[in-house]
């Protein structure tokens, strides 16, 4: 065990979805064409005004919601000054003394135990434009300038790499489920900074800042990272400098980006562009009516109807899937039958298409009767393998579909004899090979089975009909 | 006549990314100094808050529909930059923060 304490605080950046940018009303989307998703307000021009678009605000409400945070009612926005390319009008427009959440919460399990991360407050602000180094020059796109953010700050509450993990990932599926970002690290619309300290008493140490983390995985490495370096740097008798570090994934380790020498000097004052806003009681029900049903919520509601653990996991992580099954509780069916149809054959179709179950033919009631099919065994499940791109591609009703397919009805015993009766005269050798103790004929016998009926029996029938008359 | 310090110029000059010459720190001394001292004669107001500076206008901002508007070409958008490449905006190198 260290003799000093981690003391460790995240500040996460969302990039926040809506059609529009926060204070201008060209569009807020990744991947256009570079400096096209711009206007005169996101360029810093003089003379323009910035207008708050409602939706954003709409947004931070539910995100101090979700996070249990107080939302504050009336507030303003304040510029943050500072002299850099990647933001012509040379301020920031971003919320210092009146952030829209405080006082929240994320609650976390690490190794069985629960706790929960603090968030000290969470605010609204534009993003910059986006820049690219080249040699001696940098390229600037405004596409990004003006996209709204959500800045998310825990309380230095976070005491190791895990519970780092644990909270982001939480965090990240909140944030995701209730539609306000789309949480793509890779694509940068989740930014997560880490800041560490250690120390032996109660005081805090020297915090360190680390930047560019490109998973949630890394920003637990680079904290445990981080904690040992500090550690032996003090057990070294050295001092540690507050600085800014990067996390370098393919070395593992934090590499120095540059020394704050001086506190920054941002000369935040009030927006005067934007007048006060104050959010009314129905304003704040209204944005919240528009929450979808969380994780922890839909994890109680599917325990609740017999789902096991893992697939509710497995639920949660396909949010189409998931929307599709809510819509599906509206029917009387078998629910776990469902999830089973959809996490297997419908899941694998849908990723070998590459498309939405929302985009199929594959309507409710269809699924329900698909399932009820299946429970009285006129369908088995390979049936329903072999017949899941016509199930998912076209109108036809499952009727014409075992017309089609030529499925019998494989819960008729004498069928299935019949069969059996068929193979074992036509299959002497493999017959005799199996009762002389040689298990893989009766995989090859029962296989012939299957190819007879072209599939369409109960595996599970066939094979101890196929074994009672073997044994006769 | 009070003057501010060369060093707190300098600073103010940093925070602007401007470089003064000698002549003009010196004259910025006395200047700037004049600046802060009618700051600090509003600051004397009883009960002052900034907040009273903020706005002259009563009531809440009013919030926009999300909807997107006309945006530019990356041509106009980039029509009065000092250096284009391709339709990015070209600036010296910058430290990445």
């Amino acid at each position: 065990m260290s003799e000093f304490t981690p003391t460790i605080g995240i500040e996460v950046h969302v990039e926040v979805k809506s059609k529009s940018k926060l204070f201008s009303n060209s569009a807020n989307s990744y991947g256009m064409a570079t400096n096209t998703s711009v206007n005169v307000i996101d360029l810093g021009y003089p003379g323009t005004l910035p207008t708050i678009n409602k939706e954003i605000i709409r947004q931070g409400i539910r995100t101090a919601h979700i996070l249990n945070c107080d939302i504050t009612r009336r507030m303003h926005f304040d510029r943050k000054n500072y002299f850099y390319p990647d933001n012509p009008k040379n301020y920031q427009i971003t919320q210092n003394r009146t952030p829209i959440g405080r006082n929240g919460y994320v609650e976390i399990e690490v190794d069985g135990t629960k706790k929960k991360i603090e968030i000290e407050e969470l605010h609204i602000e534009e993003d910059t434009c986006k820049s690219a180094h080249r040699g001696s020059v940098s390229l600037l796109d405004f596409n990004r300038a003006g996209v709204p953010l959500i800045e998310i700050v825990t309380k230095p509450c976070i005491k190791n790499g895990k519970e780092a993990m644990a909270y982001l990932t939480k965090l990240k599926e909140l944030l995701f489920y209730a539609n306000i970002s789309d949480c793509k690290m890779e694509e940068g619309s989740m930014r997560c900074e880490p800041n560490i300290s250690i120390s032996k008493d109660d005081s805090f140490g020297t915090k360190v800042e680390v930047k560019n983390v490109s998973s949630i995985h890394s920003v637990g490495l680079a904290i445990d990272y981080e904690i040992k370096r500090q550690e032996e740097m003090l057990n070294n008798g050295e001092t540690i400098k507050e600085e800014t570090r990067r996390f370098d994934d393919k070395q593992g380790k934090t590499i120095l980006m540059r020394v704050k020498e001086t506190g920054n000097d941002y000369r935040y004052f009030i927006e005067p562009d934007i007048p006060y806003l104050e959010l009314t009681d129905d304003f704040i029900n209204e944005s919240l009516n528009a929450l979808p049903l969380l994780p922890d919520e839909l994890r109680k509601k599917y325990t609740n109807l017999g789902l096991s653990s893992l697939q509710i996991e497995k639920l949660i992580n396909n949010r189409s899937l998931n929307t599709y099954f809510l819509g599906l509780l509206d029917y009387k069916t078998n629910y776990v039958t469902a999830v089973n149809l959809l996490l297997s054959d419908i899941a694998s179709y849908l990723n070998k298409h590459n498309r939405l179950i929302l985009e199929t033919k594959l309507s409710y009631e269809k699924l329900v009767k698909v399932i009820e099919s299946l429970e009285s065994k006129e369908l088995s499940n390979k049936n329903v393998k072999d017949l899941i791109d016509s199930l998912m591609e076209t109108d036809k009703s499952i009727e014409e579909l075992k017309k089609e397919f030529n499925i019998e009805n494989i819960t008729d015993d004498s069928f299935i004899k019949e069969v059996v009766t068929k193979v074992i005269e036509n299959n002497t050798d493999s017959v005799n090979d199996y009762k002389n103790g040689h298990d893989r004929a009766l995989k090859y016998l029962m296989g012939q089975v299957m190819k007879e009926t072209k599939g369409a029996v109960n595996p599970k029938k066939a094979n101890d009909i196929l074994i009672e008359a073997l044994n006769k | 006549m009070d003057k501010l310090t060369r060093e707190e110029v300098l600073h103010v000059a940093h925070l602007a990314r401007i470089s003064l010459t000698e002549e003009e720190i010196e004259k910025f001394r006395g200047e700037l100094k004049i600046l802060m001292d009618d700051i600090d004669k509003i600051k004397e107001i009883k009960d002052f808050d900034e907040e009273m500076m903020y706005t002259p206008v009563d009531g809440n901002a009013r919030l926009r529909e999300d909807e997107i508007g006309d945006m530019l070409s990356a041509k106009d958008a980039t029509i009065n930059a000092p250096k284009k490449n391709g339709s990015f905006i070209e600036v010296p190198v910058m430290i990445n923060e």
